[in-house]
């Protein structure tokens, strides 16, 4: 992800500097390559102790501390990328940042120059705040689809997709944007903790944040509420339990189909419009699920579910269901023997029928 | 021996008839298509086989009601010719089964007389109504569930989920399928394989009749002798 980039970085505070942050002149806070993370923490405090304060730094140039603290961008340091911080700082003057992305992000950058996107939005802050990026496995599903729906119109994407796909709130609902418009491989069904006693619909579900969920295990950790035998695997009776359980009757288990790994490289292929895609293959695409969990700080992270059973069992995740995909080899043969038991009895008779029809012969 | 016509099939009756007729089968078609979407492509791409699937099971819904309204409200018969009464469980029953599993092949002549009053035999009102009163209305049921997840989804989660509620409905259609086949099967048992076809189609059915006067449930409908 990140270019081999030896960035050599000393930040030694200015007096100018010092005085606006309390700190002491000459004082090394960053030393080292750039992504030694040292002394980061010091570093980020003391400019946020301006740059969190939107009184004293303005709009535009606020940070908030709490959601920077938590990206790894905040582990590098603000002087990573904003190196070039004169002795004369804060004098009221924009300063511009010296580390472009692309610098550590190079094979995003590749991706998405390529993509018709780039055009539109070529900057990278155009979607994402680098003071609140985070991995894409640390953001929930529907904060990844928050990013596009920034700029694309909800009610235009609906529509839009309503022209060709059936049940459009339900797949919007079920699927990352990305998932279908970048050029991604594999599929995961990250599987999330939602909130029934909260009125959603069936695109934008309101999953349940840390708080609640911490509430909820009362005093566990709230990855207990379904890991029951504490083993950081999620099996399909785990969840099972987990839905059926009537202390749990507020919340409920909402799937949605994210990338394996995500890409910039936007597009859409044409398997985006093959329902066959996942309605068919799925039992083989799709083998991979996973219960992602809130974290403290607002970002999620991943447990294990049993593999490929969530397409494959009956009532594991009550609220998910993948037609042509979702299908239980049982009931496959139970159909069979329904329908071949209406045929047994045609057959039988059939047969006796054709020995027997000399005694039918018309006086 | 002579032969007459009665009117059988009103003509409302038939077009419900073929209507559902139609509807069902193209259910089962593009339902298996849905399911099994990597064997068949009967009903073209996936969506399509999705939006004649919805389309014709809405119609088919609508058809239900229509004819429960109908016999319920307007015509008043509902029970009486779907009901099969205590008597005809009874004795009829095994009369009629006994008919179609043994006394047929040996030529015999059905026990059962249709008239426009009392259309089926006591083993068709059996499965009749299982079918009209449990099967239909459950498959529809879950199909029209299944069409509505958004609005009906904290419903659908009370029931078990949509894998509940899909398997039913799976099975339920399966049920369908094989009365379906024992329904045209046992359609062909008339005194030739398309007289019970004919009144379906025309609405009258050519009777043979032994007697100066009706008999009193009406004229023979499938004597085969």
């Amino acid at each position: 992800m990140y270019a081999d980039t030896q960035l050599l970085k000393k930040a030694v505070i200015a007096a100018t500097v010092a005085a606006a942050c309390g700190l002491t002149p000459g004082t090394v806070i960053a030393e080292g390559p750039g992504f030694a993370f040292g002394n980061s923490a010091a570093q980020n405090a003391a400019c946020l102790k301006c740059h969190a304060d939107l009184q004293k730094v303005g709009d535009g140039h606020q940070i908030n501390g709490a959601d920077y603290q938590h990206t790894t961008h905040a582990q590098f340091g603000c002087r990573t990328c904003h190196d070039n911080v004169p002795d004369s700082h804060p004098d009221g003057k924009n300063i511009a940042r010296t580390t472009a992305c692309v610098e550590c992000h190079t094979d995003v950058a590749e991706q998405y120059t390529v993509s018709k996107h780039s055009l539109e939005a070529p900057d990278c802050g155009s979607c994402h705040n680098p003071h609140t990026a985070q991995k894409s496995g640390q953001v929930s599903a529907l904060e990844m689809n928050a990013i596009c729906t920034n700029c694309h119109n909800q009610i235009k994407i609906a529509s839009t997709h309503a022209q060709w796909l059936p049940q459009t709130d339900l797949h919007l609902g079920a699927i990352t944007c990305v998932t279908c418009h970048t050029k991604t491989e594999g599929f995961v069904l990250s599987i999330y903790i939602a909130r029934k006693d909260i009125k959603g619909s069936a695109s934008r579900p309101v999953i349940a944040d840390y708080n609640y969920l911490s509430e909820k295990a009362a005093g566990k950790e709230i990855q207990e509420l379904v890991d029951t035998n504490h083993d950081t695997y999620i099996s399909l009776e785990e969840l099972r339990r987990f839905s059926s359980n009537a202390s749990n009757k507020d919340l409920y288990l909402k799937a949605i189909l994210t990338p394996a790994t995500t890409s910039h490289a936007f597009q859409t292929s044409d398997k985006s419009y093959n329902c066959t895609f996942c309605h068919a293959s799925g039992p083989n695409a799709t083998q991979i699920s996973k219960l992602v969990l809130p974290e403290k700080n607002g970002s999620y992270r991943h447990v294990a579910i049993e593999g490929g059973g969530t397409l494959g069992s009956l009532n594991a995740i009550p609220d998910f269901y993948m037609m042509g995909s979702t299908r239980n080899t049982l009931l496959n043969k139970l159909g069979a023997l329904i329908l071949a038991g209406g045929l047994v009895m045609p057959a039988g008779h059939g047969f006796m029928r054709f020995l027997t029809r000399k005694n039918r012969k018309k006086e | 021996m002579k032969t007459k016509l009665i009117y059988l099939q009103p003509t409302p009756v038939r077009i419900w008839h073929w209507l559902n007729a139609l509807g069902i089968v193209t259910l089962c078609i593009s339902g298996a298509q849905i399911r099994f979407p990597e064997f068949i492509s009967i009903c073209g791409n996936y969506r399509s086989a999705i939006l004649l699937h919805n389309t014709a099971g809405i119609v088919v819904a609508l058809s239900f009601s229509f004819w429960f309204f109908y016999y319920k409200l307007v015509s008043g018969n509902l029970v009486d010719i779907y009901v099969p009464k205590v008597q005809e469980l009874s004795n009829g029953l095994m009369k009629q089964i006994f008919f179609y599993f043994y006394a047929y092949f040996k030529g015999a002549a059905s026990p059962f007389h249709a008239t426009p009053e009392n259309k089926f035999n006591p083993m068709q009102k059996s499965a009749y109504l299982a079918v009209m009163f449990v099967i239909v209305p459950l498959v529809s049921l879950t199909g029209i569930m299944l069409l509505n997840i958004g609005p009906l989804r904290q419903m659908l989660l009370v029931i078990g989920g949509l894998g509940v509620v899909a398997t039913l409905h799976f099975l339920l259609a399966c049920v369908l399928g094989a009365f379906l086949v024992t329904h045209v099967y046992l359609a062909t048992l008339g005194s030739t394989p398309l007289a019970y076809f004919k009144p379906m189609w025309t609405g009258w059915e050519k009777v043979e009749h032994h007697h100066e006067h009706e008999p009193p449930h009406g004229a023979a409908t499938d004597n085969v002798h």
